[in-house]
């Protein structure tokens, strides 16, 4: 593995700019619909571009994005960004930008391959009815297999910086969540519970509770098949509760940051708030807020004054302005909204993170053009 | 074509931002006007979970338990937990087992990161509030609004059924399962409505999730394009402006290319679907959901039978 450039700083404020060049994993939470992909896939070019070898490891990018990032046959391994693409973007040697877009499927029987003992017991496994549909149907099997992927690739070291694109869900807290929720199942005395031949008088009682449960909600017949599918599992539960806690101890080093993405909503303050007691709480390295499609920067821009119509405008352009300068006074109270919310962000921040704003795009951000144009804006932050 | 009439169950989805809350509560009120009992809900992960969709209501949150929020109009956050003890004590009969089940950790667990549990657990409570009766003999929620938060959480819930009774053919887990899918996938019970923004990535989300509901067998009721801006200028004024708008970027230019950018994408989502679309205006903020619950009303109206009844050049 290539060293990091030099070991993160703490205090001071973090700038997005140093955080891209000094850092091995950067994850992007955030709840659905905020623009978490593009922000990973924009941060991801920024840093090929300043010379690093960077990998963005998508969950669910449309399609464009899909297909600008050369991903949408959904490989099963990271690709390269087309050279055409890398040239256009300014990325040259040793800098270079891979993605890849996450098969939860893939990776969930690769793990099985890894911690089962030998090829038959593997088989086994990946051909229980169960664990078919398990890994699209377990609370927290997506966020695990997302958290594995990346542990993977960053061991790996053919990466310097791995960008991690979090699982949609309503909550930005839910990656953090769930992996907790997940070893909470797999601990081996919930499982114990559901299996036959415990030991002990109170344990086989409420065995017995569980059993009557079982086949009651199920029917006898799947209700013995999910005693099967956990006794064939329990095995690899333990060994999979272990990997859980070493990758959130591996989260919560000091070359991992955690970004929030988030956009101008009347609860944007609230859940950043939360997003940050959380973090603090699971001691994961919390580095800061993107506000997504926000208008703060626009206010930036000049106001349309009369002279733009020249020294004698037509009758049509005349009025036109005055409606121009109408939707700019608009323009410019909205501008004056977001910013007002990035300083809030900027004082909830503190000291150890940052808060910077992302210009909203209508025309969205997934094509090479505008994801440059974004990275420049997270290169200068 | 009149889902709010008669059918029993409207899913409203999409993407974050778009404004689905909002269209959830236009549509109660409009239901409600027309003298159908109406419950709205929404999936919860937490009692405690702020909900915007309650915010129209005047609240913080939703009640666990069915509530009024307005005259004829009730409301509920539906969450995994009231929907799996609800079926248990239903499926086990015996009180004293679905104590020992409930208090029982290793249930407990089970259902809380389980396959699927928890959207069965949605499911189930979904499927008990449409069964209950009203004195007069009828259905005591005549209609319910579901406002479904993430798109796959939308899908997980209509794709359910099928996935489960692969798995569980039998017993009574099947047994509701059937009979939520009955309803779900009844076009004279139920719809799915798609809400979005007439901007590139909100359409292309949209196509994609119409794609997925359909793959779901979830009859589709049309999509809901929100905020579709006003356009201020005449085309004389607009063919003035825009040379100059070329050279200078300046405030306001944002607000002056966006009705361009909206009948473009417009055209894109129709020439993509033939799903009915109804364009909604751009309201400003105060009254909100009395101007869009009108501008709604008026939407629905221009589009009495045939899938294309918005105006052809896209404008509300």
């Amino acid at each position: 593995m290539s060293p990091p450039n030099s070991p993160p700083k703490t205090p001071a404020v973090p700038r997005i700019s140093e955080i891209l060049r000094t850092h091995q994993v950067i994850v992007c939470c955030g709840a659905g619909g905020v623009g978490k992909t593009t922000t990973a896939a924009a941060l991801s070019l920024a840093a090929a571009r300043a010379g690093r070898r960077v990998l963005v490891l998508t969950i669910d990018p449309s399609k464009r994005l899909a297909e600008t990032l050369g991903v949408e046959r959904n490989p099963p391994e990271p690709v390269a960004l087309p050279a055409d693409r890398a040239r256009v973007a300014g990325i040259a040697a040793p800098g270079g930008l891979d993605a890849w877009m996450l098969d939860h499927k893939l990776v969930a029987d690769a793990s099985v391959r890894r911690l089962t003992k030998s090829p038959e017991e593997a088989e086994k496994v990946l051909d229980n009815r169960i664990y078919k549909h398990v890994s699209t149907m377990v609370a927290g099997m997506h966020e695990y297999t997302a958290m594995e992927a990346l542990y993977r690739l960053v061991n790996e070291g053919r990466y310097d910086l791995v960008v991690l694109d979090t699982p949609p869900s309503r909550h930005a807290l839910d990656f953090l969540e769930a992996p907790k929720r997940l070893s909470r199942l797999v601990d081996s005395r919930a499982i114990a519970a559901f299996l036959p031949s415990s030991d002990g008088f109170v344990a086989r009682a409420a065995s017995k509770v569980i059993h009557t449960v079982m086949s009651a909600v199920f029917g006898e017949e799947f209700a013995g098949e999910f005693t099967m599918f956990l006794s064939t599992f329990s095995a690899l539960f333990q060994v999979l509760n272990v990997e859980v806690n070493t990758m959130r101890d591996f989260l919560s080093g000091p070359n991992v940051a955690f970004l929030l993405v988030t956009s101008p909503a009347p609860t944007t303050l609230t859940e950043a708030h939360y997003f940050q007691d959380k973090t603090r709480e699971l001691s994961l390295p919390f580095r800061g807020f993107v506000l997504n499609r926000s208008r703060a920067l626009n206010g930036r821009k000049a106001m349309p004054d009369s002279s733009l119509g020249g020294a004698s405008p037509s009758p049509a352009l005349q009025s036109a302005i005055a409606k121009l300068q109408a939707a700019a006074a608009v323009e410019l109270e909205l501008a004056g909204r977001d910013l007002a919310l990035l300083r809030d962000l900027e004082v909830r921040a503190g000291d150890g993170a940052t808060a910077i704003a992302l210009p909203d795009l209508p025309t969205g951000a997934d094509d090479m053009t505008t994801l440059m144009a974004v990275a420049d804006v997270l290169d200068a932050s | 074509m009149d889902a709010l009439e008669n059918k029993r169950i409207l899913l409203l989805t999409g993407k974050g931002g778009v404004g689905r809350s909002i269209v959830t509560a236009a549509l109660a009120h409009i239901a409600q006007r027309r003298g159908r009992r109406v419950l709205v809900a929404e999936l919860g992960d937490d009692p405690e979970d702020y909900s915007p969709l309650a915010r129209y209501f005047g609240r913080d949150r939703l009640p666990v338990q069915p509530e009024e929020l307005a005259p004829g109009i009730r409301g509920v956050v539906l969450l995994a937990r009231t929907g799996q003890d609800l079926f248990l004590r239903q499926v086990l009969r015996s009180s004293t087992l679905a104590r020992a089940a409930l208090g029982s950790d290793a249930i407990r667990r089970l259902l809380s990161a389980g396959p699927s549990f928890r959207e069965m657990g949605i499911f189930f409570q979904l499927l008990a509030l449409l069964r209950l009766t009203h004195a007069d003999g009828g259905h005591e929620h005549e209609v319910v609004i579901v406002d479904m938060p993430a798109t796959g959480h939308a899908l997980s819930l209509t794709g359910l059924p099928d996935l489960l009774l692969r798995l569980v053919p039998g017993g009574p887990i099947a047994d509701a399962l059937r009979e939520g899918k009955g309803y779900l996938n009844d076009p004279e019970q139920s719809a799915a409505w798609v809400v979005t923004l007439p901007e590139t990535l909100p359409v292309s989300e949209c196509l994609e999730l119409l794609g997925g509901l359909r793959r779901t067998e979830m009859p589709i009721g049309g999509v809901f394009l929100n905020r579709f801006p006003v356009d201020a200028y005449t085309p004389e004024e607009r063919a003035a402006l825009a040379p100059v708008l070329a050279e200078h970027d300046v405030l306001g230019a944002e607000t002056f290319h966006r009705p361009g950018l909206a009948h473009r994408e417009t055209t894109r989502l129709r020439a993509s679907t033939d799903a009915t679309i109804y364009v909604l205006p751009e309201v400003p903020h105060a009254h909100v959901v009395a101007a869009l619950t009108d501008a709604t009303e008026n939407a629905w109206r221009l589009s009495p039978q045939a899938p294309h009844a918005t105006r052809r050049d896209g404008a509300p």
